[in-house]
């Protein structure tokens, strides 16, 4: 295969990956690790390097539609940045001697947890009282709904969704993804932040997660410019078709397709890895 | 009601940064993604199946800089990778601003932080 060649293949893959990741609400970086590892037999070092590429550029690229709305709580993204940019430079840390295919293990696990999580039903939390601890960082704020009105929460748990953002910094960390979903889970299940501002919230964490450990991981040499240029093309502007596509098609069942899809790529890292494979 | 007007346009501050960075990122990497090809597309593909690590003019600035003036074009992409990091380490000194601007010093320190956790790891992961 020339270079010609397998650029333009991964072009349109990290095209697929951005579009399929903004629609199902994964995100980009998810997709990549297997579509390099498994389909392309890419070293798996360099396949995180790649999904960090990805993960910031999506976090970036749709973040920025959601703080204009102001649907985004700034504050308690910034506050609960302080877990998960620690937590991922420790995973970046891990990440430089754990074996690959544990690490592949790890993956596999992570991903079919993604998948069940996707299959929840989202609750809004009304009428919550705010925690104290949660007053004095002035955790709370107002949103936008469709009527055009504006809703105004409180949330409560801060210590327990700093605990869990922790381990989400270092799953982001030792695989390059934006654990978006483990990021809702610290708000919504435990801080019981509105789903709409869990959502918006942990994707604009997502690139400051992952440039906490792209500073590492790009020192050691695991972000090489002929993959990391394609993946970003190609994710970016699949990110932004999908994003305009959401506006328009029921995705419902496109999900849950796609969470199938997910389990059998999941058992497939699950097996090589424990087969020993990367 | 200014404070509110302000936030307002702190927000649009924000997302326009995000999206101005991205895409300067994606526009560095696709013109020198084609100089690349240009240069290199009809070489067979490099073996990636194995780890070897990439060489200091790819993971140093100083390195990254030096190949820019011999116009290697991996490390134009590489500009734009960091371009692409830059990002949300723009957003978080924009934050920083905002917050200051705000006397809010409890947001001012708890931004500083995180700044400083990647500012550190930027210098001490090597």
């Amino acid at each position: 295969m020339t270079v010609l060649t397998f650029t333009l293949i991964l072009i349109c893959s990290a095209f697929l990956a951005g579009l399929l990741g903004s629609l199902t609400g994964l995100g980009g970086g998810v997709i990549v690790i297997p579509i390099l590892t498994l389909c392309f037999h890419v070293d798996f070092h360099y396949a995180i390097g790649a999904a960090l590429i990805a993960s910031i550029a999506t976090s970036s690229g749709s973040a920025s539609a959601y703080v204009k709305e102001g649907i985004t709580n700034i504050r308690l993204g910034m506050f609960l940045e302080i877990a998960t940019t620690i937590g991922a430079v420790g995973g970046a840390f891990i990440a430089l001697w754990m074996p690959t295919n544990t690490i592949a293990v790890i993956f596999g696990v992570v991903l079919m947890f993604t998948a069940l999580m996707q299959q929840r039903r989202s609750a809004d939390h009304t009428d919550v009282v705010g925690s104290d601890l949660a007053r004095k960082l002035k955790l709370y704020g107002t949103y936008p709904t469709k009527e055009g009105g504006v809703k105004s929460y409180e949330l409560t748990h801060v210590c327990g969704g700093f605990s869990i953002m922790l381990s989400a910094g270092v799953l982001s960390g030792l695989l390059g993804i934006g654990s978006g979903v483990l990021k809702v889970l610290a708000m919504d299940s435990a801080m019981k932040v509105p789903f709409k501002v869990s959502t918006t919230t942990s994707n604009f964490m997502i690139g400051v997660t992952a440039v906490a450990s792209a500073v590492v991981y790009i020192q050691r040499g695991y972000i090489e410019p002929g993959i990391a240029f394609p993946i970003m093309v190609g994710v970016l502007t699949g990110a932004l078709t999908g994003a305009r596509l959401l506006k328009r098609l029921n995705v419902k069942v496109l999900r849950q397709i796609f969470a199938c899809a997910i389990v059998l790529v999941a058992i497939n890292m699950i097996y090589n890895g424990i087969a020993g494979k990367f | 009601m200014e404070s509110i007007e302000q936030k307002k346009d702190m927000q649009l501050l924000i997302g326009t940064a995000l999206r101005v960075g991205v895409m300067t990122a994606c526009a560095i990497a696709l013109a020198s993604g084609i100089y690349y090809l240009i240069c290199h597309g009809g070489e067979p593909m490099p073996d990636y199946t194995v780890f070897h690590g990439e060489p200091s003019s790819f993971t140093t600035i100083k390195g990254i800089f030096a190949g820019l003036l011999q116009f290697q074009a991996k490390n134009w992409i590489q500009v734009g990778v960091l371009v692409l990091m830059l990002t949300p380490i723009i957003r978080i000194l924009l934050s920083l601003i905002d917050f200051a601007r705000e006397r809010d010093w409890l947001y001012v320190s708890i931004t500083a932080i995180v700044f400083l956790v990647i500012l550190s790891n930027s210098l001490a992961g090597a």
